[in-house]
Formats: structure tokens, sequence, C-alpha cells
């Protein structure tokens, strides 16, 4: 991790970093910088770990379904329904231009909600094994969800207020058939794969915006 | 405000239903015996500009022959499917209307099956007199390729009320659990209800008192030990399972063990009451696993058996090595040559004393000669001149 001359970046992460070695200054602060650093960590590494558990669900779920929603190249219509579950796709300026409390805040209401859709399907599905691996994704989703809201806490931004309530949001009306719920499920899983695609990106852009600097520098001070 | 004629006239704008969908099929997820025929329709709605000879059928992923379509209107597709087979996946078949360039326009779930079979093969037990655990099996040895619900139903006979097990799949999938409530010393009746979209089918009742399926953990503290230096023999300890302790029961237990390289356990039936026992006849110099279990009968005085528990985790212990086995790389015939040995020492002990000529003979130089057997012919020939030496001289 260099230090480039008159990079407004590295200035500000070599004063902290001597600013962190000064006795006088209370540990909280630096040990707050090493909490958001090891909490963005943590949670990417939990996205792509989401990712992984995600592809042999939905692979399983989808065979569950029966073809063609296993069929690798199915395209149904997203009709003109209430749009229940966020959509992760979004203008590359808009994505590049957000604030770390937007982008933050997107990830964790987004993920609060799917969860909320998952359990939902987990009360629903019909075979033993489906209901296994669903109840085991949902607590990872969970995790998730909590990892964020820590991300979030240690670096001072208030969480989004969650849908805490009830698992169908107001204006989201069930499926009329089976049919339709089993294409609302389809795209359940798809948008949960594009989310844990375009997260894995945004804590790779937040993981080098808290400067893990400040804690090299200071582990470096300490002789470890 | 538009005046009243206005608003009689005008008719009621159609709210912009954010639930129109292209077409409709009919019968939407319908559920049909295995065998029986269908006629299903596609009406493309009128916000489309879709004609019949624009739609074409899927059945799970599958085009199904034009030959099958009829039109029955200018935006109207049927389909006649015969003889439908079980349902592909539980979750329904995908019977689904196209457009012609095979975009989606609606889909329905067809749910073709039986109905469900009475359960059979109910077995039930209790883990100390505390719960109630019950298996059993479904009726059909085939499928019934629907979802089929199973619903453990119990009550104490002569009480009346109906209660519902809530725990499924503790032991296995076709099981549950009942963790509190039970009552003792009153028969229970038992059954099990099988639903499915096709009908309901409920198994005969079963009777029992739970003190009559009573199992326990299976005993504590087995310890196996040698029997001094018999090397034939092994110790067994255990102690009686506690949670049973404070009822009156008599236990019975069996032994089992087997040799460490093989997966034949041996069984002993008879320990009785005891909480120890002695195997015999066992191959010395050899480690041995051995398993204890418990069954509870005659909980309370009742008559019955009760269920043998499961097997406690194997302890090992080896027997003795036999003495003769012991050490030595001695090669094979090794007591005959200590027999050959002890005669040959005396012989030349013997010789010495009665012969000239022979003082170079002993046993060192048998033992010699023994070595040189192995090696070269000459070396062998000097020692059997020494000694045709010596037996000249004792001539």
């Amino acid at each position: 991790m260099e230090l480039r001359a008159g990079d407004s970046w590295g200035i500000f992460t070599f004063l902290c970093a001597a600013l962190c070695n000064l006795p006088a200054l209370p540990a909280l602060n630096c040990s707050e910088e090493l909490g958001a650093g090891q909490s963005i960590q943590q949670t990417y590494d939990l996205t792509r770990y989401l990712e992984h558990q995600l592809r042999t669900l939905a692979g399983t779920y989808l065979n569950y379904l029966g073809p063609p929603f296993n069929e690798p190249d199915f395209n149904p219509p997203r009709l003109a329904r209430a749009e229940r579950v966020p959509s992760a796709t979004v203008d590359l300026d808009l994505w590049r231009g957000l604030t770390d409390n937007a982008r933050l805040a997107a990830n964790y209401r987004a993920y609060s909600r799917l969860l909320c859709y998952l359990r939902v399907l987990d009360g629903q599905v019909g075979t033993a094994e489906l209901r296994h691996r669903l109840a085991h994704f949902c607590a990872s989703l969970q995790g998730l969800v909590l990892s964020i809201g820590g991300v979030m806490s240690s670096l001072g931004y208030p969480l989004p207020a969650g849908p805490a309530g009830p698992p169908a949001p107001p204006g989201a009306p069930a499926a009329p058939n089976d049919f339709l719920k089993k294409m609302d499920d389809f795209w359940l899983l798809k948008e949960l794969q594009t989310w844990l695609w375009r997260s894995a990106k945004d804590f790779n852009r937040l993981k080098k915006k808290v400067p893990p600097a400040v804690v090299t520098l200071r582990l470096e001070a300490r002789g470890f | 405000m538009l005046p009243p004629l206005l608003l009689l006239l005008c008719p009621r704008l159609p709210r912009a239903d954010p639930l129109s969908y292209p077409a409709v099929i009919s019968p939407q997820d319908p559920t049909l015996l295995i065998g029986s025929s269908l006629v299903a329709t596609c009406t493309v709605s009128p916000d489309f500009p879709l004609k019949a000879e624009d739609l074409y059928w899927t059945l799970n992923g599958r085009r199904l022959p034009a030959a099958s379509y009829a039109a029955l209107g200018p935006s109207t597709l049927s389909v006649a499917l015969a003889r439908l087979n079980g349902s592909r996946q539980q979750s329904g078949d995908n019977l689904v209307c196209h457009s012609r360039d095979g975009g989606i326009l609606a889909g329905s779930c067809l749910y073709v099956g039986l109905p469900p079979e009475k359960p059979v093969n109910i077995t039930c037990w209790s883990k100390n007199m505390k719960d109630l655990t019950c298996k059993w099996a479904p009726g059909t040895e085939g499928e019934t390729f629907l979802h089929t619900n199973y619903t453990l139903k119990y009550k104490r006979r002569w009480y009346g009320q109906d209660n519902t097990c809530q725990e499924y799949h503790t032991a296995g999938t076709y099981s549950c659990h009942i963790p509190k409530d039970l009552a003792l010393f009153t028969p229970y009746e038992i059954w099990v209800e099988a639903s499915n979209r096709l009908g309901v089918a409920v198994s005969d009742v079963v009777m029992l008192d739970i003190l009559d399926v009573v199992t326990t953990d299976p005993p504590s503290d087995v310890h196996v030990s040698r029997v001094g230096d018999l090397e034939d023999q092994l110790s067994v300890r255990w102690s009686s399972p506690p949670a049973l302790k404070d009822f009156l029961f008599q236990a019975k237990y069996q032994i089992q063990y087997r040799v460490e390289d093989s997966s034949e356990w041996k069984v002993v039936d008879d320990v009785g009451n005891q909480t120890s026992c002695r195997l015999a006849g066992l191959r010395p110099g050899t480690v041995y696993f051995v398993q204890v279990r418990c069954n509870p009968f005659s909980i309370y005085g009742s008559k019955k058996a009760g269920i043998w528990s499961d097997w406690s985790n194997p302890t090992a212990a080896s027997t003795p090595r036999s003495e003769r086995a012991a050490g030595g790389c001695d090669p094979k015939g090794g007591e005959q040559n200590t027999t050959l040995r002890r005669e040959l020492k005396q012989f030349f002990g013997w010789v010495k004393k009665h012969a000239y000529g022979c003082s170079n003979l002993g046993i060192k130089l048998y033992d010699q000669w023994r070595v040189w057997l192995q090696k070269s012919h000459k070396a062998r020939n000097q020692v059997l001149e020494n000694f045709a030496d010596c037996l000249n001289g004792f001539n």
C-alpha cells in the first residue's frame, strides 16, 4: 500500500497513522477505523460465499420448478406487476457517484426485502431438501444484513428504516396463480444473483475508501 | 367539476391495471388423475394484437404437436392432452402458451397424480418415558406424483380430544416427535393421515401404553479390561443407564464384540441383569471392540419387553500376547532348535571329557557351522575336516 506524494488519501492516511500512534489519542477512534475496515472485508467475503451458496440453491430450486424454468436460456417476461423485488441494475455513472452511505443503504434495504421474500418461499415449498437448503441460505443472508448494518454503524451512518413487519409489503399482491408464482420465484432468484454480484463490487469499492493503510502502519509501529 | 350529464355519459376509465396479462389459460392449475385427458384453452387479451394462428403450446419445455391444436375463436387456441402421465415434478407440470417468437403469454400448472394410500407400519418408542417418537411408511410402493402431507394424530382412549403432532422429520422423513404432556398408565390411540390434492387416506389406529414402548440411553461407563494374564479373556463392566434408576424396572443387557479388523460382530445374549460380564474364547494378542446396550423391560411391572437402546460407543481393549509368540526373530522350528542344542551341548561336553584332539570342538563350533551353512562350500568343508580329525582322535 504505497502513499503517493501529494495524493490526498495518502496524506490523510499518514496523518491518521501519526495521530493514532500518539499515546494521548484515545485508542477508540483508530479501533473504529480498524473495525470498519475489517467489517467491510468480512461483508465482502460473505457476499462471495452467498454467491457460491446461491448457485447450488438456485440449481435445486429451478429443478423443482421444472422445465422450462431450469433451462439455461430461459428468459420469461417481467410482467408489469408492482415491483416487489428491488432491482440491482443501475446506471453506471449513477452507481459510481453513490456516496458511501447511499451505497450501503441500497444494499441494506435490498437484502432486507429479499430476505423477507425468501422466508415466505421457505414456508410454501414442497420438498424437505429444498426447505433445508432455503433455511440455511436465509440464515446466511440474515448474517449479511447484520454485517452491512455493522459496517454502517461503525462508519457512523444511520440504518435505513427496514421493512420490519409483514412478509409481503403492502401494494404487492400475491401471484394470482401457480404459474405466475413460479415466475416470481424465478425472478427473485435472478435478482438475488444480480445483487450479490453487484454487492461484491460495492464492497470492493468501499474497501479502497476506508484506508486499511492506517491498520498496517499502526501494527508496524507496535512491532507486529 | 363536470356537469352531472357528462358524468353519466363518460364511461368509467379503466384504471391502468398493473396486473394485465397477455393471455389467460383455462383451466388454471387443475388437479387430475393419472390417465385422464384435458383440453386447455389460451385466450389472448384484447390489448394484444395476436391471433390464434400466432400461438403454440409447450408442456415442460417441449413443444406440443400442432395436430392437437384447435382454434376456438380469433384469439383462442386450444390443445388436447390425452392419457396424462404423473407430474414430472411435484410443483406441477408447466403448460405454457407462447407467441410465435417464443415469448411466454401465460402458463398453467398441471397436477397429475394419484390419491394417497393409507400409511402403514406405525412404530413408536418413548425415551425414558418423557416423550414419544413415531415413524411410519407411506402406503404406496410407487409414488403419488403429488406432494403428500402427513399428519400424526393421537388421543387418550376414552378421553376424546384429538391432538396433532407438531415436530416432524425427527427420525427420518416419515416421523414425528411428541415432546410432552403424555400420560402414563393409559392407552393412547395413534394414527397418521396422508393428504394430497386428490384426497385423504387414514392409517389404521395403533393402540399403545407409553410404558410398553420405553427405551433408554445406552449403558454408561463401559470399561473393558484384561483378566490378569489370561490370554483369551476380557472383562466388561458398565453402569446401568441413570435416567431410569428411580423407576422399577429390570434391565436386560446385550454385549457385542468384534476383532479390530473385522466387521463381524459376535453377540452375547444371555447377560441378564448384571452389569459385568467376562468374554472368553478370545484370540490372544488381539484388539477387540466392545459395545453394550440395554432393554428396560418390565417398567412398573409392564409385561411387555421394552425397546433396546442404541449401542454404547465402542470401547477397545486387547488380550495379552501368549509367551511363546513373544519377541524373537527365531526362524521357524525354533522349538526344535532348543532341544537339539541342549543335546548337542551335552554331547560335546562328554566328548571333551573322553576324547583327545577335540579341544576346539564345542557348541560354539556347532553355531559357527550353522552360520557357515549359509556361506561357502569351502568353509563348510573346513569345519567338517575339523570334525573328522576329532573323530579320528576319538577312535
